[in-house]
């Protein structure tokens, strides 16, 4: 198969980036996306010029790292991960538009590859349980209905990737931040930090420039993990029961003998 | 960097008052959406009921006017409204427009190929038709509520000497350029409508496997009930079926 290639092309975050169209002969329709750009790159490399620079890892849809708008559309044509998307989807002689996820929250670092550090500091802020040191405790002492258990996992297959924010058109990651909250909520072992974990987690996904939601649900029609947006309207419930919530003292806190203002 | 201890000390105590914690989550893109989405309903609740005092038109020149004179009558509680809706409107715009703000800079440069999978035409067009909305809003105010427009016309009375809000609407309506400037609002308000409140609902956290089909099928049912009242009023009045 032949195609031609336009793909986005950035020295590095301070570069302004264009789109280089490259054409690709002899490319066998069982190849995944991401072979096709290992065939790219070999022909870059033997003309002596600089490789692509694009993500992935795992290559069977499960880790979250490639990262390809493809036609302008997240992940390509398919609800699907890049890595798990083959050349037999797309007509011989087709032009593919080749670009990386877009938002402010996500620099482009080079080529197609984005920074989404910003993803660990939102779940940085409230994505974790805590849990006691010593020995294992013994397995099923926690019971977790089976309906219960189903829902939380079903946002907890969340892979992190990033698709939500690529394709809405606020570059909102409420989706992500909806998963993760609405996982730990679902389950007793993410109830202690709650109430904290919704708030702290709302203030991550703003401070690092995210957008808001429109609720026109880009975001569930492109995620490979297919998360629904019902966790939105449960994360909306978590902030809203937080904020209602918010845990006060009943009691004057003593004044801290050591607080240097006073 | 760290921050110096006086300065975490005053963030402290700052944070600790908590009304300023509260209004510190009203300000984040949630809460901001949560108002937004409040406001709106009770903008399109007002909405809803414009339409059903309306279609007293339907009933003749009596029914109307004397409708109108019972408003007008109650001028604390017609006041009161007015101030309440024009709170409301206020409101509902200034968040709205500091998220779009926010929303743009979330992301400073576009796609150059970007391909919508599932977004509706009115959940893609909110701002254009909200801002829209605004300037028709302002001409049905200075229009129908002020009569600037028509002065003679707006301050003329009926047999019983209350002010003829019928004749009022008939004879506008009779102005083929004032029926399609009323037809174009009424498509915008239609769209507006249709996508708002369905995602208000949303935004307020309601959601249910039983009822998702409910909640995502009010606002185009709500919007297209207030959009086939409203232009029947017009329509009925354009081609002469009520008339003065």
């Amino acid at each position: 198969m032949t195609f031609t290639l336009k793909i986005w092309r950035q020295n590095g975050p301070a570069d302004k980036g264009r789109l280089v169209t490259y054409q690709v002969r002899d490319i066998s329709p069982s190849m995944s996306f991401i072979e096709m750009l290992d065939v790219v790159n070999q022909q870059l490399t033997l003309k002596g010029e600089e490789p692509l620079a694009f993500e992935y890892d795992c290559r069977e849809g499960i880790c979250g790292s490639c990262s390809l708008v493809i036609d302008g559309v997240p992940h390509g044509p398919d609800r699907g991960t890049v890595c798990q998307l083959y050349m037999r989807r797309f007509p011989d002689g087709a032009t593919i538009t080749i670009e990386p996820w877009r938002a402010k929250a996500f620099p482009i670092i080079k080529d197609l590859v984005v920074d989404r550090s910003a993803f660990d500091r939102i779940m940085q802020a409230g994505g974790y349980i805590s849990v006691n040191t010593g020995g294992a405790v013994d397995g099923n002492v926690l019971l977790i209905g089976k309906d219960q258990a189903e829902t939380a996992m079903d946002a907890a297959s969340c892979i992190s990737c990033g698709a939500c924010v690529a394709a809405c058109k606020n570059a909102s990651a409420m989706l992500f931040v909806a998963a993760k909250v609405s996982h730990l909520a679902l389950l007793p072992q993410g109830q202690p930090e709650r109430t904290k974990r919704a708030k702290a987690m709302v203030a991550a996904m703003d401070r690092e420039g995210f957008g808001s939601c429109g609720n026109q649900y880009e975001c569930e029609a492109v995620c490979p993990k297919s998360i629904s947006v019902r966790f939105i309207a449960k994360l909306n419930r978590e902030f809203l029961r937080a904020t209602i919530e918010e845990p006060s003292p009943l009691a004057e806190q003593p004044a801290d003998p050591h607080d240097e203002s006073h | 960097m760290e921050p110096s201890g006086v300065q975490v000390k005053k963030a402290a105590r700052f944070d600790s008052l908590p009304m300023i914690r509260f209004f510190g989550h009203i300000l984040t893109s949630l809460g901001s959406k949560v108002l937004i989405a409040l406001s709106g309903l009770g903008l399109a609740g007002f909405v809803v009921f414009h339409m059903l005092g309306n279609l007293q038109v339907f009933e003749g020149q009596d029914a109307l006017n004397a409708y109108a004179a019972f408003l007008r009558d109650m001028p604390m509680a017609l006041w009161s409204a007015r101030v309440a809706l024009l709170a409301i409107v206020g409101l509902h715009i200034g968040l709205s427009v500091r998220l779009a703000i926010q929303n743009r800079r979330a992301r400073p440069a576009g796609y150059v190929v970007h391909h919508y999978r599932r977004a509706s035409l009115a959940s893609r067009t909110m701002a254009l038709t909200g801002s829209l909305l605004v300037l028709f809003i302002v001409f049905h105010l200075v229009h129908l509520t002020a009569g600037w427009l028509d002065p003679e016309f707006h301050n003329r009375v009926d047999l019983r000497g209350q002010r003829d809000v019928f004749g009022n609407i008939v004879h506008a309506f009779q102005n083929p350029l004032l029926v399609a400037i009323y037809l174009a609002g009424q498509a915008v308000l239609g769209l507006h409508l249709s996508h708002a409140l369905s995602s208000s609902l949303q935004t307020l956290g309601l959601e249910h496997p039983m009822l998702d089909r409910l909640f995502r099928g009010a606002g185009p049912l709500v919007a297209l009930l207030v959009v086939v009242g409203n232009v029947a009023i017009i329509l009925a009045i354009a081609f002469g079926l009520v008339h003065a």
